[in-house]
């Protein structure tokens, strides 16, 4: 096969691959059936509740944050929780243990999986393309072991990876992994990187102070979370 | 009456500093404190207080560099100096503890200081810098602050319900 028809069909498969990213994407509105079903107001429970959540965890600020935010989850309805955790993280361990000893004693299952840093704060951005890859393959082993069924993230650097990763099987149309996305509290009039990213990539954006909807209309203004 | 000093998980050589010096003890020590904690991270050489009891006004000082159980901590004090980290801030808000947050001007970014003038020009929390830390201890500004509402994480759940249907 010549190299002009190598190169011809690489870039056609690039062009449907992005084509299919720009539908699947909730940020593009053309993910229209989900959409749809949550405008008609179905909020019936899922008869099953043997559910995954992927909660990403990053540095002390975050968990603080997160830990609060999960509060308002029922773990019930999400019977496994599985927490993907920064390595160089040591504080988060003992506030996942705060959080998941609440509650009924027989419904805890909950993992705690270490990913190593996509990035540290201060890293030359120049070694950031292979501390990103070694998350990304990490993550990648730690989705397939576990199939979550949902990603819950607040900022953190791994939480790119961990919805990049969970985007690959809605993009080969095998399973629909939800990414819901709360800014921090502490981000008032600016997102964060994570959050300027992931406004494109998650299906629910929320923000914790009003003045950030004009500048992202996707997003979603919910006071007093935390 | 015990104020607690926390930078959290990293360091602020100002703050530190600043809550090691005579001035400050002495500005403690007039509005009726009588204990510091100190939480000092990464910034231990900084923290030198003084020798000499008299230096000390009355104060009785102790420091570490981390702890896992902040809240207990926050809930013991009467007054929190804290660095703009979230969790320290949600802690002080949600215990009822006043607490003066104090911001760095040295960090790179400075989006931590939307959140300490947000929440103080709607009278939840004081602010201050290292420079003005004293000042504002003399001047009380940690009197008569807002309670600040409950939270109710529950949209959350509700949302993530939403979107695994």
């Amino acid at each position: 096969m010549s190299l002009l028809s190598c190169i011809g069909i690489a870039a056609c498969l690039t062009a449907l691959l992005l084509l299919r990213i720009y539908f699947v994407l909730p940020a593009f509105g053309r993910d229209s059936k989900y959409a749809s079903k949550r405008r008609k107001g179905k909020a019936t429970v899922r008869a099953s509740a043997d559910m995954t959540l992927c909660v990403v965890l990053g540095s002390g600020g975050h968990t603080a944050e997160m830990m609060r935010l999960l509060q308002g989850v029922e773990f019930d309805r999400y019977m496994q929780r599985l927490y993907v955790v920064g390595d160089s993280d040591a504080l988060s361990l003992d506030q996942i243990g705060i959080v998941e000893r609440r509650g009924n004693t027989y419904n805890e299952e909950y993992f705690v999986e270490r990913v190593p840093r996509s990035r540290e704060v201060g890293q030359p951005w120049l070694t950031a393309p292979l501390s990103v890859a070694r998350c990304l393959v990490r993550t990648a082993s730690i989705f397939l072991d576990y199939r979550p069924d949902v990603v819950l993230c607040n900022g953190p650097g791994n939480c790119v990876v961990a919805c990049v990763v969970a985007l690959v099987p809605r993009i080969l149309g095998l399973k629909r992994i939800p990414i819901i996305y709360v800014e921090s509290f502490a981000r008032v009039r600016t997102l964060s990187l994570s959050g300027k990213i992931l406004y494109l990539l998650a299906d629910r954006f929320i923000v914790q102070w009003p003045g950030l909807v004009s500048t992202y209309p996707r997003a979603e203004y919910i006071p007093h979370l935390v | 009456m015990s104020v607690y000093v926390t930078v959290g998980s990293t360091g602020f050589d100002r703050l530190i500093q600043t809550v090691s010096g005579k001035a400050f003890l002495q500005a403690l020590s007039s509005q009726g404190f009588r204990r510091l904690v100190v939480q000092y991270g990464t910034s231990a050489h900084k923290f030198e207080p003084p020798a000499t009891w008299s230096d000390t006004h009355g104060i009785s000082i102790e420091s570490f560099d981390y702890t896992s159980r902040p809240s207990r901590l926050i809930e013991k004090a009467d007054l929190i100096i804290s660095h703009a980290g979230t969790g320290s801030i949600l802690e002080a808000l949600h215990s009822g503890t006043p607490i003066i947050i104090v911001v760095n001007r040295e960090l790179m970014d400075d989006h931590q200081s939307e959140i300490a003038h947000e929440l103080a020009s709607s009278g939840y929390v004081a602010v201050a810098e290292p420079a003005t830390l004293v000042d504002a201890i003399a001047r009380n500004v940690y009197m008569g602050l807002v309670p600040y509402p409950a939270a109710d994480p529950r949209p959350i759940g509700e949302i993530i319900d939403e979107e695994t249907l």
